[in-house]
C-alpha cells in the first residue's frame, strides 16, 4: 500500500515529462508578466494548457480512484501554475476597474437618498479596492465581509426594493458556497458555468458514494476469508495492531506529501517488506 | 513532548476510525461466518456498509442535517427490522414530521432564480436529508457531506489494504 501511494504520487511526472514545452511556457510566463497586456491572444493560449494538464491529471487519477494523494499534490501543481494568470489580470482588470469606479461613483451620488451612509462607505471602500485591483469580479453586487448586517450596494440601473436585494444576497450566497465546493472538487474550473460545476458536484458525490460501497464490499471479502483461514484471537490482536499501524501509515504519508515526498513512501515501504 | 506524529484525537477522522473498528470487530465477533453462501456474505456487507454510515453519522452527531437525517433514517430501518408493529406507528409519526418540516421549507420546489433547479434535485436526491433544504443549505451540507465522505474512503482504503496483504 506504501508502493501504491508512492507509484501513483509518481504517476504525475510523464506527463510534464512529455510536455516540457508548456512547463517551459509557465516558467516564461512567470518571468514576464508586463508582456501579456500586449498579446491578449497569446495569454488566452497559455491559461487554458496548463490548465488543461491539470485536468488530466485529475481525470486519469480519479478514473484509478486515488484521492487523497493526488488531490493534494494536484493542488499544489494549480497553484503554480495559476499565480502567473492572476497577476496578469489584475492588471487588465485595472482598466475596466476604473470605469467601474466612475459607474459607482455616479450611482452613490443617485441613489444617495435610498441609501444610508453605511452603505455608501461600503461603495467608497469598493472604490478603493477595485483601484488595487484585488476584487477581480463581481458583477451582480458586492457584500461586506458580513460581521452583523449585510450592507448590499445598488448598482445603477436597478431597483432597490426589498425583494431584489435580499434576492440578490441570497444569491451571493449562493455564489459563495459554489466557490467553495469549487475548490474541495476536483475537476471544476473557474470557467464553468453554476450548472456544469453542480454535474460536476454530482458525479462526485455519487463516486465517493460508490468507493464507498465497493470498499465495504472489500471488506466483507477480507473478513470472510480470515474467517476461513485462522482462529479468531489471533485475529483481533491483529486488527488492533493494524489500527495503530494505520494511524501511524496516516502520519507517514502526510508527512511525506508535506515534505519531501517519496522518501517517507520509501521509509514505510521498507518496513512491511515486499508488497 | 509534543509528539507531532500522533492524530489529533478529536478529529473527524480519529473518531471515525475508532468507531468503525469497534464495530466492525463487533461484526467478525457477533457472527464467524460457516457457509460461503452468497446470502451470507451479502448481509455481511450490509452489516459492514450500514456500521461505516453509523460510523460517520455518529462522528459527526446531530451537528449537521444530513447526519440528523442519516441517523434517523438507521434509526428507523433498525425499528422496523426488530418490530413490525413499532415500525408502523413510528413511520406514521414519523411521516408526519417530514411533511410539517417540508411545509415550512417550501422554497425547495420553486424556481429559485437562479435556474438550476434539476441539479438541484438530483443533489437533494444523493445528500441525506436534502429534500428539506433550500439550495443554500444544500450547498453548505453538500460540502461537508463531501468532506466526510472522503475521510471514510480514505481510512477504510486503509483499513482494507491492511486487510489485504
Amino acid at each position: 500500500m506504501a508502493d501504491f501511494s508512492a507509484q501513483s504520487y509518481r504517476q504525475p511526472f510523464p506527463f510534464l515529462d512529455i510536455d516540457p514545452t508548456m512547463e517551459s511556457l509557465t516558467q516564461f510566463a512567470e518571468l514576464n508578466p508586463q508582456s501579456f497586456i500586449l498579446d491578449n491572444s497569446a495569454f488566452n493560449f497559455q491559461t487554458f494548457f496548463p490548465l488543461s494538464i491539470n485536468d488530466s491529471l485529475f481525470s486519469n487519477q480519479a478514473s484509478q480512484g486515488e484521492t487523497m494523494s493526488g488531490f493534494i499534490h494536484n493542488s499544489n501543481q494549480s497553484s503554480v501554475s495559476a499565480q502567473p494568470i492572476f497577476s496578469a489580470k489584475t492588471e487588465m482588470e485595472e482598466i475596466s476597474n476604473k470605469r467601474k469606479a466612475l459607474d459607482i461613483s455616479e450611482s452613490s451620488s443617485g441613489n444617495s437618498s435610498s441609501t444610508s451612509p453605511q452603505v455608501s462607505e461600503t461603495g467608497i471602500k469598493r472604490r478603493n479596492n477595485s483601484g488595487r485591483g484585488k476584487r477581480a469580479k463581481s458583477n451582480e453586487k458586492e457584500m461586506e465581509k458580513p460581521k452583523e448586517v449585510v450592507h448590499v450596494r445598488a448598482r445603477r440601473g436597478q431597483a432597490t426594493d426589498s425583494h431584489s436585494l435580499a434576492e440578490r444576497v441570497r444569491r451571493g450566497k449562493i455564489n459563495e458556497r459554489l466557490r467553495c465546493l469549487q475548490d474541495i472538487v476536483p475537476g471544476c474550473y473557474k470557467t464553468m458555468g453554476m450548472a456544469l460545476m453542480l454535474d460536476e458536484i454530482i458525479n462526485y458525490v455519487q463516486s465517493l458514494q460508490n468507493q464507498v460501497e465497493f470498499l465495504s464490499m472489500k471488506l466483507t471479502a477480507a473478513s470472510t476469508y480470515y474467517d476461513f483461514n485462522s482462529e479468531s484471537d489471533a485475529m483481533e490482536r491483529m486488527q488492533r495492531e493494524k489500527a495503530e499501524e494505520a494511524k501511524e501509515l496516516e502520519r507517514l504519508m502526510r508527512e511525506g506529501y508535506v515534505g519531501i515526498g517519496g522518501v517517507a513512501c520509501f521509509h514505510s515501504s521498507s518496513t512491511y517488506g515486499p508488497l | 513532548m509534543n509528539n507531532p506524529h500522533h492524530l489529533n484525537p478529536t478529529s473527524l477522522k480519529s473518531r471515525f476510525t475508532t468507531r468503525f473498528l469497534r464495530a466492525l470487530t463487533k461484526i467478525r465477533a457477533q457472527k464467524p461466518i460457516s457457509s460461503s453462501s452468497p446470502t451470507e456474505i451479502f448481509r455481511r456487507y450490509r452489516r459492514i456498509k450500514v456500521a461505516a454510515d453509523k460510523s460517520m453519522a455518529y462522528s459527526v452527531r446531530s451537528r449537521r442535517i444530513w447526519s440528523r437525517a442519516m441517523l434517523w433514517k438507521l434509526r428507523s430501518r433498525s425499528y422496523r427490522r426488530q418490530d413490525p408493529c413499532s415500525g408502523r406507528r413510528s413511520g406514521k409519526t414519523s411521516q408526519a414530521i417530514m411533511k410539517k418540516s417540508s411545509n415550512e421549507n417550501t422554497t425547495t420546489r420553486r424556481e429559485d432564480g437562479v435556474g438550476f433547479v434539476e441539479e438541484a434535485d438530483e443533489l437533494r436526491q444523493l445528500v441525506p436529508g436534502g429534500e428539506t433544504m433550500n439550495l443554500c443549505n444544500l450547498l453548505d451540507e453538500t460540502a461537508h457531506y463531501i468532506k466526510c465522505l472522503t475521510t471514510q474512503v480514505q481510512v477504510m482504503k486503509k483499513i482494507a489494504d491492511f486487510y489485504s496483504f
